[in-house]
Parts: C-alpha cells; structure tokens; sequence
C-alpha cells in the first residue's frame, strides 16, 4: 500500500501543474492539467454514447491515464521546439500554426513520445505489474490510435482543449483562434467530434450565430 | 459497429491481420483455460495487455478487426491519368497562407496530423480531393484559410 499512496501522492502534483500552451500564450492563472483531464473524461463518456460500439469503461480508464506521464515528462506542445525567446516575436510567432518538414515532424513526435513513455515507466514502476502493463497498454493506444477507443479518445482529447482555447479567447481575446482552427481542421475526423465543433463555431464565432 | 469502408495501405493491412491472427489464438487458448506463454512476459507487447484480463474487450477487439478485414480497401497508386489529381494515398506540397508544409491523404485508421498524416474523412482531407496542382481551396468556416496545391504525387510501394 506504501507504493501506491506514493504514486497517488506523485499524480496529485498534476492538480497544480499548468498547461504549458496556455502559459505560452500569456493566460492568467491557466488551467491544471488535471482540470484538463475532469473534462476530457466527462467529454469521452458523453460523446462516446453517442457512438455505436465503443467501450465507456475503457474510454474513461484511458481519459484518466492519457496525461499522466506530464507528471515528469511536463506539457510538451507543438510550438516548443521553434518558438522564438524573445516575447514580442513570441506573440507575432503564435498567430499562425507552426509548419514544420516532414523531418521535423517526425523527429519531434519519435522524441516527445520516448520522453512520455520514460516518465510514465518510472510514474508505474512501484504499482502492481497488472495495473502498471494496463495503463501502459492504454496509453500506448491513445498515443498510437490502435483501436475504435484509442483513436475517439484523441480527438475527445483534443477537443476539449480547443473548447478551452475558445473559452479563454471569449474571456481574455487570446490564444489567437487562427492557429486553432487551422489545425482543427486537420485533426479532426470523426463524426461526433466535427458536430460538437460545429455547435462551438456557431457559440464563439458570431458571425456564423443563427439569426434569432 | 459502424459500417463503413476502411481505406489502408498494404503496410496497415498487414498489421492489422497479424494482430487479429494473434488474438484469436489469445481467445482460444482462453476458451481452453490455458494462459497463452506471451502473457507470462515481462516484455508482453503493451498492446495486447488489456486483453489479459479483459475477456469482453479482446472480444469486441477481435470484432473491430473482422470489420475492418471485411470492409477495407487498399489504397493504391492511381491510374497514370489520374495521378495529377489528389486522391487516397497522395502525397501533396501545399503553401498555407504562405507557409510550407507537406501532406499524405490517408484513411481515417492511419490518419496522424502530428506526421502529416491527414484523414480523408477531416475537412480539409474532403476539400482537397479531387484538385490538382496549381489549385487554391479555401476553407472559411469560421477562419479564412488558403490551402495552394504545389505538386501531387503518389508513391505508394
């Protein structure tokens, strides 16, 4: 029991441990990556109902598990390794989405990915070998997309954080929604996912408002 | 489960068959009460984990992977005469808004925007099929964005 109060005690440090996109984007008091975590399983759960087939269980399990290894890996983002130091050119820097070489991208997503898998290995290390290759396996689907879960779940993950990113834009006019919904509309793919993004475009964007 | 084509590549095929290969002998040896050696490892593959204890999920795995096996398409090279237009499996330049960048159209199962990877089934996967090199696609809804095709190719092994 000494080991797993330990792990409890390490996951709870992401209770206060900030997203790093939103910090990059001068937000006050940003949300935690738990916080993240809250709504991205409410999100699975519900939005996952909505689609044929799909196991709840291993949807909320995998929401629960899918940023863990932030807790010594930290928030990595894809603006990380090309933004620029100085805050001016920082801010010009984060009105467009980064473009990277296929080179790039490649070598970044193998370096993130072994840099989360080693914090993750070392977060399980003192739990049971069962849960410890559970959430190992979960993980792995999320980060790979293996199977109908997995692949939902990216999105479901995704998709919270651009509600985010439009809610503080409400609040404060930043992040700058360019990047956002550049990206956006290469990233998603699933049905559901591109419905609640169609709802969120009418709510945050007023000029797509119905008129009433 | 939904119905639907799945679109592949030969590489994608492969795997997938070889997974399903693999888990039915896991069911089987489960029916049998016998516990299958690749779970006695240490090493076990961290995608076949969940299936130890989980007897409803391999199941409803081993289903997810019948249909695809007997709903997918390859995704081949195109006809020469149609290879200037974009399609499953091209590989495109395109000039965003005056940045570079470089795209392979895949199905959904293969789809990694982090790789270039784009689903044909994402917004901008629909819009850009079918254009061809010199072709400007906007997407506005709700930010204006201009995707400029440079060069479509297929090199698909």
């Amino acid at each position: 029991m000494k080991d797993i109060l330990n792990f409890f005690i390490e996951i709870g440090k992401l209770k206060k441990m900030p997203r790093r996109g939103w910090i990059i984007n001068d937000i006050k008091n940003p949300e935690s990556i738990a916080e993240h975590i809250f709504r991205a399983s409410l999100m699975a759960w519900i939005l996952g109902s909505k689609k044929n087939g799909l196991k709840t269980e291993r949807l909320l399990k995998m929401a629960l598990i899918h940023d863990l290894c932030e807790v010594y890996a930290g928030d990595i983002t894809p603006y990380d390794s090309v933004l620029p130091k100085n805050p001016k050119d920082r801010k010009e820097f984060m009105k467009t989405w980064p473009r990277l070489s296929s080179v790039q991208k490649l070598k970044l997503s193998k370096k993130k990915h072994e840099k989360e898998e080693r914090a993750l290995d070392r977060l399980l290390k003192s739990l049971p070998l069962n849960l410890r290759k559970e959430i190992k396996s979960l993980w792995m689907d999320y980060e790979k997309g293996l199977t109908a879960e997995g692949r939902f779940f990216k999105q479901t993950d995704r998709l919270e954080s651009f509600l985010q990113a439009a809610e503080y834009w409400k609040k404060y006019k930043k992040p700058p929604q360019g990047p956002w919904w550049e990206w956006a509309q290469e990233f998603f793919d699933d049905s559901i996912s591109l419905e609640l993004i169609e709802e969120l475009a009418k709510k945050f964007h007023k000029k797509l408002k119905p008129k009433t | 489960m939904d119905e639907k084509i799945f679109y592949i590549t030969k590489e994608k095929l492969q795997e997938l068959k070889k997974e399903h290969e693999e888990l039915v002998e896991i069911e089987h040896h489960k029916n049998a009460g016998e516990s299958p050696r690749v779970f006695e490892s240490e090493d076990l593959n961290p995608e076949f984990i969940s299936f130890q204890e989980d007897m409803s999920f391999l199941r409803s795995r081993i289903s997810e992977l019948n249909n695809i096996l007997e709903n997918y398409e390859l995704i081949k090279n195109p006809p020469k005469e149609k290879r200037s237009v974009v399609g499953l499996g091209a590989k495109i330049k395109v000039n965003i808004d005056g940045k570079k960048d470089e795209f392979v159209i895949v199905g959904t199962l293969e789809a990694n925007p982090a790789l270039g990877k784009i689903s044909n089934e994402s917004p901008v996967g629909k819009v850009l099929l079918g254009h061809k090199a010199g072709d400007e696609v906007v997407i506005s809804s709700p930010i204006k964005t201009t995707y400029k095709i440079k060069q479509i190719k297929y090199e698909i092994s």
